[in-house]
């Protein structure tokens, strides 16, 4: 068995949730400090800024899921673990990089949009919406990434 | 521009909607009697009635509120005056003393009492010491106010360009504009001289300490010809018909630049812009009041209004 080969695709598994997961938590905190002061002033306004802080945690789950179906497909989750060459190790570590990257950035920049939904929210409630949908285009961004990552995880030949 | 205010600027997103609005202000004058407006006013639940209770609830949810302080200044600097010429005439200086402060009264009174201006905040020590200085050698209030005034509007613009962005250096620059105008234009009445004007004008980037004095010195007509050639012409233009409306001009211009930190998201000047506005609501109460009281007409109260921020 080629240690190598899987120990870069546990690499690539480990960067893709946490990469997407850092971008998630630092969005997620962003949007939560903007709500805690919205809530400190009008705590009926709860419900609605939870949604937006809710967006930027999607980008945890994505890395999360390209990490699971990394390490089912090599084996480590079911116990079968599969030989890899340091060629296919690099392959999977590449299919990580798109949700991994992507999955940072795109925390970070919907946090900082849902935060400013979060002003919308505050001053115009009935004007929600327009706050969620504007912080929800980010996240077209690492839909294309997790797409990415799972097409080239589902066409490496193993 | 800095996350760091996301949950102070939020808040205060959320206490624009209890400002007072432009139909709010006009139910105000068209009520009948001053009981009416106050009854009026009570009906409205606003949140931090007093400029210190705002101030209060900015500092403490500012993750940094040193450039916030510069909105204070000029009360820092009026109190200072206030305790000068309080303990120089034995009168007890709470009377004058107004809030909200960057220094306590305490602070002031042991500062000037002492001699000792350590421990008053570094914009402050030095004009404590002249204008002590100099109300003691010359007893000139006149003299040592308006030396107070011109370094109060100096620290304004010079903190401002040290730790504040572009939003605090132009308001430092437009409340000094607006202070020099005034100042330039009561000196010429009174037909200062060179000296007097050249401790009581401060100078901006905008308005020329030199050029403004000049003009000034040479007479009211001289001084309108030389603001016209500016960009604070309407200025030139105001003063000539009502010094009342140009008084309203220096708070409306101070308010059009407010309004611009009302699309931000995040860093300190939405937090300074709703400082202004609540200024302005209470100013605007204020002369409400006072109009009622009076018996003044709806057409002379509105033409009174300070521009509004929402």
């Amino acid at each position: 068995m080629n240690s190598l080969g899987l120990a870069l695709a546990i690499i690539g598994a480990a960067c893709a949730s946490l990469f997407a997961g850092i971008g998630s938590a630092k969005g997620v905190g962003l949007v939560g400090e903007a709500a805690a002061g919205v809530v400190s002033v009008d705590p009926n306004k709860f419900s609605k800024v939870l949604i937006l802080q809710l967006l930027p945690g999607t980008q945890g789950l994505y890395g999360l899921l390209t990490a699971i179906l990394m390490l089912r497909k090599v084996g480590v989750l079911g116990g079968d673990v599969v030989s890899l060459t340091t060629a296919q190790g690099l392959m999977f570590l590449a299919a990580a990089m798109p949700i991994a990257i992507v999955g940072l950035f795109s925390g970070i920049a919907q946090g900082r949009a849902a935060a400013a939904g979060v002003g919308i929210t505050a001053k115009k409630p009935e004007h929600n919406g327009k706050g969620i949908i504007m912080a929800a285009m980010v996240e077209t961004y690492a839909i294309l990434a997790l797409l990415v990552s799972i097409l080239i995880i589902n066409n490496i030949a193993i | 521009m800095s996350t760091k205010y996301a949950s102070a600027v939020a808040a205060v997103k959320a206490m624009e909607t209890t400002l007072l609005t432009g139909s709010d202000i006009e139910q105000l004058i068209n009520a009948r009697t001053l009981k009416e407006t106050e009854a009026l006013l009570a009906a409205k639940k606003t949140p931090g009635s007093s400029l210190s209770d705002v101030w209060e609830m900015l500092r403490s949810s500012a993750p940094d509120s040193r450039e916030l302080k510069i909105l204070l200044y000029r009360n820092d600097f009026h109190n200072l005056k206030a305790v000068l010429k309080a303990k120089l005439s034995n009168r007890d200086p709470s009377v004058y003393y107004v809030e909200p402060s960057n220094v306590t009264l305490e602070d002031l009174d042991h500062g000037i009492s002492s001699k000792d201006y350590s421990g008053l905040p570094e914009y402050l020590r030095e004009p404590a010491e002249e204008a002590y200085e100099l109300l003691t050698r010359t007893l000139d209030g006149q003299l040592s106010d308006s030396l107070i005034d011109a370094a109060s509007l100096n620290a304004m613009q010079r903190d401002a360009a040290d730790f504040g962005g572009s939003f605090m250096q132009r308001y430092a620059v437009l409340t000094t504009v607006c202070a020099d105008i005034k100042t330039a234009y009561r000196c010429s009445i009174m037909k200062k001289s060179r000296s007097f004007l050249e401790t009581a004008i401060c100078g901006s980037p905008e308005l020329d300490k030199e050029s403004l004095i000049r003009a000034a010195q040479s007479g009211t007509d001289t001084l309108f010809r030389y603001l016209e050639d500016t960009a604070y012409s309407g200025a030139a233009e105001l003063l000539k018909t009502s010094p009342a409306q140009f008084e309203k001009w220096c708070d409306d211009v101070i308010m059009e630049h407010a309004e611009s930190a009302r699309m931000q998201a995040f860093g300190p000047e939405p937090l300074a812009a709703y400082y202004i506005a609540k200024e302005a609501e209470i100013k605007d109460v204020r002369i409400i009041k006072v109009c009622k009281e009076c018996g003044t007409d709806t057409e002379t109260i509105m033409e009174r209004m300070r521009k509004l921020y929402v």
